[in-house]
């Protein structure tokens, strides 16, 4: 069974650490996204995973066999690269039987894998068709087929959307997921898009800085994040500088630069705490009384409206509305903004700043 | 800046045919299409790196289609930005022929000035290598606009940054091109960028403009099925017209559903394909609905939950519903699916296939 395990493993190029000490554990049949800026070692990982780089230290075990020395085609492992490699002077259906003939399967297996495979990404009836006469996404699809067909239960993806285009990229991710899953793979997939991240994966693997920053379900990293690069990372939010006033056992009061208290979640934080808080634009709302700020920006999204406000605290706020509210709110306008204390995540203030905290190059 | 019947053709495809397109003075227009549309041809038209075969390039009401790049007072950035490596940040920004004429003494202040734009102050001595890409993008732009262009043209110039660094710039570049009254054309493939930073989109297809717009009147009227999924996702349904008034019209498939929409110039008894947005399409109780399903995946995206719906007979359907709702709703429920009749628009049946219609790739 394909569970893939690193045990404190780093990897170095000269002076450049890569990957540090890293502990990560997927189970059987687990998708997992290993997710990042660039730069941020997730590539030095899989390819470590992979057998493409050795690590320095540590080790990678796959189905609790060490793997150190063993190559790629040993490994038992579907591989997809970013930029699509078929052999572009085979057809689709020869592209997919690659991996049967390189493994020797019987001529049965031989004849009728790569069709199912073919069929399973919806691109049968393009079977005699090169590569060169496919879209992009088209091409993607087969390199994913033709990963499966090899047999291996150990699926890597290595960013396979970022060369499509951004509704190509949406629809295949929905196909990503529904294939896997359908055949019990083991998924570890390599992105910098915290939406794709989000939307194919049970479990996020976020990355900095070649460390691993926080681990949990696309789920909690949204709703809880432990660390404040999370927050930030995953999904947009507004951050707010503020010095704890007092601590309630349901809930933290906070006073922020322009001396408004505001609420949030219950904490350990004391009286005095130099904290940020986090809270997403979907959760402040323009009310009655709260934080005074002015209208910036407005931006149209389809089925909400975005609108940016600087704070008296000197903060950007980033809020939304519905379409229809939005009549009610001009550029320059005054508003009140507020939120519910649950939705107020509070972190320690980073000694460094928060613009330092959050950077993502 | 006016296009006017644009044809272009390289060997056997076609990139423009019949193009036409208005860019007013101090405006931000997104060219939007997927791959293979003739985005970066009508770009490189503009500018005057392509002469076409067929058709006017005017500004300000001056021919120009024959003129030399040099003398259009066009930039053009493309994908690649294409920096000097061997210059610094500083030498890179002040190194268009336009600024060498600049005194002496305005040239620092310019620079200055240039450098707090696009935040690379604490950088005007690195050389791009020391750069991550967003810098390298952002110096580039730097650059473009030292030359003080009337018009300019930035080919995908987010494409090669990191997804959530690419939100952030987003709204730089526009507050950047409004704070100096750029007049811009900002060429990409992604929707949500293109609703967020454009005054107007213009949606191009197999080299023809097929609508012009502001953000909302493209994602609420858009012309055909196809732009009415190309701009945020939609959900269609095939029928045939059954009725059609001035209060609204109503669609009847083969399995005999009936579900309503605006007001039609589709005539009773036609083929037709209803179109509603993804984002407009709620789930509803069972007995309050006129479709149907059972929920067949549910997939959380951070601030809503996307849930695809089966309704046997029509189809997948999809809806969002916030993310507090996800406990209300499991994969395998039997739930209603509706819509407000105004946010659905009618369409005749396209002629090619709606599959075909609908091609993104």
């Amino acid at each position: 069974m394909p569970v893939v395990e690193l045990k404190g493993v780093s990897k170095r190029f000269g002076k450049v650490v890569a990957s540090s000490d890293i502990d990560l554990r997927i189970e059987d049949g687990e998708y997992v996204t290993i997710l990042g800026p660039s730069g941020c070692g997730k590539t030095t990982l899989i390819r470590m995973i992979a057998g493409i780089l050795e690590p320095s230290e540590g080790q990678v075990l796959i189905g609790g066999r060490d793997m150190s020395g063993i190559p790629i085609e040993e490994r038992d492992i579907g591989y997809v690269f970013q930029n699509i490699a078929l052999f572009p002077h085979l057809n689709m259906l020869e592209n997919v039987s690659y991996g049967p003939i390189v493994k020797d399967m019987s001529e049965e297996d031989r004849q009728t894998i790569p069709v199912r495979y073919l069929e399973l990404v919806n691109l049968l009836d393009r079977m005699k068709v090169f590569p060169s006469a496919l879209s992009g996404g088209e091409q993607q699809k087969v390199a994913l087929a033709r990963a499966l067909a090899s047999g291996a239960r150990l699926l890597l993806l290595d960013e396979p959307l970022s060369a499509l285009d951004a509704r190509v990229r949406m629809d295949l991710r929905y196909e990503l997921r529904r294939i896997t899953k359908d055949l019990g793979l083991t998924v570890l997939h390599v992105t910098h898009d915290q939406e794709e991240a989000m939307t194919v994966s049970d479990r996020i693997v976020l990355m900095r800085n070649g460390r691993i920053v926080e681990s949990n379900t696309p789920e909690m990293m949204y709703r809880a994040p432990k660390e404040l690069f999370t927050a930030n990372f995953i999904g947009e939010t507004n951050l707010l500088a503020g010095v704890v006033v007092e601590n309630r056992d349901d809930r933290t009061l906070v006073e922020v630069r322009d001396g408004t208290v505001v609420e949030a979640q219950p904490s350990k934080f004391e009286p005095g705490d130099a904290v940020v808080i986090s809270v997403r634009p979907e959760r402040v709302h323009a009310l009655e009384e709260g934080l005074n700020a002015v209208v910036r920006t407005m931006s149209f999204m389809g089925t909400y409206i975005r609108i940016t406000a600087e704070a008296d605290s000197e903060d950007i706020l980033g809020f939304d509305v519905p379409v229809p509210r939005g009549r009610d709110f001009n550029i320059g306008d005054n508003v009140h903004l507020g939120w519910s204390m649950a939705s107020a995540l509070l972190y320690p203030r980073p000694p460094g700043g928060i613009a330092e905290a959050v950077k993502l190059e | 800046m006016t296009l006017s019947g644009i044809v272009k053709r390289f060997s056997d495809v076609t990139a423009a045919d019949g193009l036409d397109l208005t860019v007013n003075d101090r405006e931000y227009l997104c060219l939007l299409g997927p791959t293979g549309a003739g985005k970066t041809t009508a770009l490189r038209v503009i500018a005057g790196l392509t002469v076409p075969d067929e058709g006017k390039v005017l500004f300000d009401g001056r021919e120009v289609t024959h003129l030399e790049p040099e003398k259009r007072n066009a930039v053009l950035l493309s994908q690649t930005y294409s920096l000097f490596p061997t210059m610094t940040v500083a030498e890179n920004i002040m190194f268009g022929p336009d600024i060498r004429k600049v005194p002496e003494k305005d040239k620092e202040q310019m620079l200055f000035s240039l450098l707090d734009l696009v935040r690379l102050t604490s950088r005007a001595d690195s050389y791009p290598r020391e750069l991550s890409g967003g810098m390298q993008q952002r110096c580039a732009l730097a650059r473009a606009i030292a030359t003080s262009p009337d018009v300019l043209l930035l080919d995908e110039p987010l494409r090669a940054l990191d997804a959530r660094l690419r939100i952030d710039l987003r709204r730089d570049l526009k507050s950047l091109a409004r704070t100096l009254g750029l007049t811009v054309v900002h060429v990409t493939h992604d929707q949500d960028e293109a609703l967020v930073m454009a005054d107007r989109i213009a949606i191009i297809r197999a080299g023809r403009i097929v609508q012009v717009g502001t953000p909302a009147e493209v994602f609420d009227e858009p012309v055909s099925p196809f732009v009415a999924n190309f701009v945020g996702q939609s959900n269609f349904f095939t029928g045939t017209v059954v009725h059609s008034g001035p209060e609204g019209s109503v669609v009847e498939d083969e399995a005999g559903n009936r579900v309503k929409a605006r007001p039609t110039d589709v005539a009773v008894g036609e083929k037709a394909v209803l179109a509603v947005k993804v984002g407009h399409t709620h789930l509803l109780k069972l007995d309050a609905a006129a479709l149907k399903g059972k929920i067949e995946r549910m997939l959380f995206e951070g601030r809503v939950v996307h849930v695809d719906v089966d309704v046997a007979g029509a189809g997948r359907f999809s809806a969002k519903i916030p993310a507090s709702y996800r406990g209300r709703y499991q994969v395998g429920d039997d739930v209603g699916i509706g819509w407000n009749r105004n946010k659905a628009k009618v369409f005749p049946y396209p002629e090619g296939g709606l599959e075909n219609e609908l091609k993104v790739d």
